[in-house]
């Protein structure tokens, strides 16, 4: 199975992403973990696949024949959606600290020239200190789902979800409670999943 | 015969709806409880207990109200605060409180399915004599489509279940959750045995191991509707149907959505393919069927196939409900050949009622305005403009001299970004963004990047078609936005 990857004919396997990445062709993505099913929620690996925009974690390869992954609407597209995760954070708190620009984000969104500032950023403040080993902060955190993902799916644990709906979403423990009163076992699957910091080691450290 | 059991978070739902409706508000405990009951973790309760705008989680705090465009239309004050409490009655608008038994004579127009009910099983006979092969053929030659919105290909969804080899779940979306549609309430309470009839077909020929009926949890009288109608099928249908009351949220009309909230997991659609037809419901081949397309199967064999065509066009036969509101002599519900011309439907229900016709929102939120000189497009499957008008379920409001146009808009755009599911981040960060863009001084700035990302790059159908009141009401009228 082949796929024809701006203009060059690769051997295709997985989805377009999967083929894309083991191909040499680099497409900024985030919620993307590679221990863990795609999720789709991101949107920032988005491709032109036989003329439609797609996000490539979530279309299998075999779906397509042809994909560009520079046009102008695709950079554009990469562009405004990266901006539009960027100002989901109001996270001040230094990169040799943790804070938000030392993680995935941030170099992904340099990567794709997004990081300047085009909407103002909102964000909640919520900050959860009480697990021993690691902290959550909600003003870095871009709700890209991975840690959901790995605290549901790869873990099998369950102590965190996403509470409410559209921009009220927040990660939560619980029904709303701390890591500490939650049944989280400090495995760190969710802080290693996480793509900005928003969980991160209490020693500061970047995982 | 018992159908086949379902994991106990199948339950989940149903416990929540339960809960919430005997105390008016879901608390931490009651969600703790039921999920200790049904064995699944609790951050998954919770997931599903803050996803559902009807469920409230503090004592007195307000109903969320429909969003909806006639009552705002009709002299109720233009913000979404003051309709609080009422549902799906657009074609009273203004109204206030809650549902009511749908009333007959707001059917203003019936063709084949809404003559009157039905008093035999014709149909279900002649599909039970030729066998479901021959039934699938029918359905093929009358070329039905869904009438949930996305008109798929009947025939193609069930065979592609069936070719799956294993048991299928036949799910009944009765959630009818756009504001400005009322055609399955309608047909529930009004006809129910065309909706019978077409439901004892669907399980005649797909055979389902599991048949649920998800039905809007906050329309009493068309829960009792379905209800009653479930009752009265018991002796046609091979297994026993289930019945699952939704928390509300105009997403449960993405279909996979609603299959995960029938799984006790949060409201938000997943990655396509698995399509549904091959891993649905609990990873069953699932079949989703609008009460509309159901009712529609009794018409296509009780008539015969050619007769179904008789009506409608070559690629889109048949009629369709359509549900009229706004400012418009004749509100109610109107059933009418696919292809006609949104201009007949607008006269049959008596034209404005001030002045002329200012525009049409075709298709609701997830539609797009049309002017009166594009009034002569056709009602199709797929666009009927560019820029976002479509035929979608059938809801058609109506704006005319006295209607605030760009108000309007933004009542949609507002609608969009409170029902967005908050999964992916397109619709989720854009929605609002755009609202605040059109209600603030630069109403400008990033706005035609923000359609373009929302229209293109968010995860489930409804994101993309989220764009369409604000690009077409920019394209017809552009000098309200400037």
């Amino acid at each position: 199975m082949t796929l024809v990857v701006n203009g060059r004919e690769v051997a295709a396997a997985g989805t377009v992403l999967d083929t894309l990445l083991a191909t040499g062709t680099a497409v900024p993505h985030l919620c993307k973990d590679d221990n863990l099913a795609a999720i789709g929620a991101c949107r920032t690996c988005l491709v032109e696949a036989d003329g439609r925009i797609v996000a490539a974690c979530a279309t299998p390869a075999a779906n397509v024949r042809a994909v560009e992954t520079e046009t102008e609407t695709v950079r554009r597209l990469r562009r405004t959606v990266l901006q539009l995760t960027l100002a989901m954070q109001t996270d001040a708190t230094p990169a040799d600290q943790g804070g938000p620009f030392a993680g995935l984000l941030a170099e992904t969104a340099a990567g794709a020239g997004a990081l300047d500032r085009r909407f103002d950023p909102v964000s909640g403040d919520s900050i959860d200190l009480s697990n021993p080993f690691f902290s959550f902060h909600e003003a870095a955190c871009i709700l890209c789902g991975r840690c959901v993902s790995a605290c549901q799916s790869l873990q099998h644990i369950s102590a965190i979800g996403f509470a409410g709906r559209g921009r009220q979403t927040v990660v939560t423990p619980g029904a709303g409670d701390t890591f500490r009163q939650s049944v989280c076992t400090s495995c760190g699957s969710c802080v290693a999943a996480c793509p900005t910091t928003a969980l991160r080691p209490k020693d500061g450290g970047v995982p | 015969m018992a159908s086949v059991e379902l994991p106990p978070r199948f339950q989940l739902l149903s416990r929540l709806h339960e809960a919430h409706a005997n105390s008016g508000l879901l608390s931490r405990d009651a969600v703790t409880e039921i999920a200790r009951a049904l064995q699944m973790p609790l951050a998954e309760a919770w997931e599903a207990a803050t996803s559902y705008p009807a469920f409230r989680a503090q004592p007195g705090a307000a109903e969320t109200p429909c969003g909806g465009l006639s009552c705002a239309l009709n002299g109720a004050s233009p913000s979404r605060d003051p309709m609080a409490g009422c549902r799906f009655r657009c074609f009273d608008a203004p109204v206030d409180g809650h549902e009511l038994p749908f009333p007959e004579d707001r059917i203003c127009l019936a063709g084949p399915l809404l003559a009157d009910d039905i008093t035999d099983w014709k149909g279900l006979v002649t599909v039970k004599r030729q066998g479901p092969d021959a039934a699938l053929s029918v359905i093929q030659s009358a070329g039905l489509r869904g009438r949930g919105g996305a008109y798929f290909p009947v025939a193609r969804k069930w065979r592609a279940a069936i070719a799956e080899h294993r048991p299928i779940a036949l799910v009944v979306n009765a959630e009818e959750g756009e504001p400005g549609v009322f055609k399955d309430r309608a047909l529930l309470q009004r006809r129910p045995r065309r909706f019978i009839e077409g439901l004892a077909i669907a399980a005649s020929v797909l055979r389902p191991a599991v048949i649920v009926a998800f039905v809007n949890g906050e329309a009493a009288p068309m829960r009792e509707a379905l209800t009653a109608a479930l009752r009265a099928a018991r002796a046609l249908l091979p297994i026993e149907p289930l019945v699952v009351s939704g928390g509300g949220g105009y997403v449960l009309g993405e279909e996979t959505t609603l299959l995960n909230a029938l799984e006790g997991r949060k409201p938000a659609p997943r990655l396509r393919p698995p399509f549904p037809v091959e891993s649905g419901l609990f990873g069953m081949p699932t079949v989703v069927n609008n009460v509309e397309t159901l009712a529609q199967l009794s018409v296509v064999f009780r008539g015969g196939a050619d007769s179904f065509r008789a009506l409608g066009t070559e690629d889109a036969p048949g009629s369709k409900l359509f549900s009229i509101s706004g400012r418009v002599r004749q509100p109610g519900l109107y059933e009418m050949p696919l292809g006609t011309p949104l201009r007949d439907l607008v006269d049959c229900a008596g034209g404005p009622i001030g002045g002329e016709v200012a525009a049409v929102l075709a298709g609701g939120p997830s539609g797009g305005f049309l002017p009166e000189s594009e009034l002569d497009r056709r009602l199709l499957p797929g666009l009927m403009h560019p820029t976002g008008a479509v035929a979608g379920s059938g809801g058609m409001v109506v704006l005319d001299s006295s209607s605030d146009l760009r108000a309007a808009a933004v009542a949609m755009a507002a609608f969009n970004a409170d029902e967005s599911c908050g999964k992916c981040t397109p619709c989720r960060e854009g929605l609002p963004r755009l609202l605040s863009a059109l209600q603030g001084a630069h109403s400008g700035i990033g706005t035609d990047e923000l359609l373009e990302v929302i229209g293109l790059a968010s995860l489930c159908g409804l994101g993309h078609m989220a764009p369409g009141p604000i690009r077409s009401a920019r394209h017809f009228w552009p000098e309200l936005f400037r």
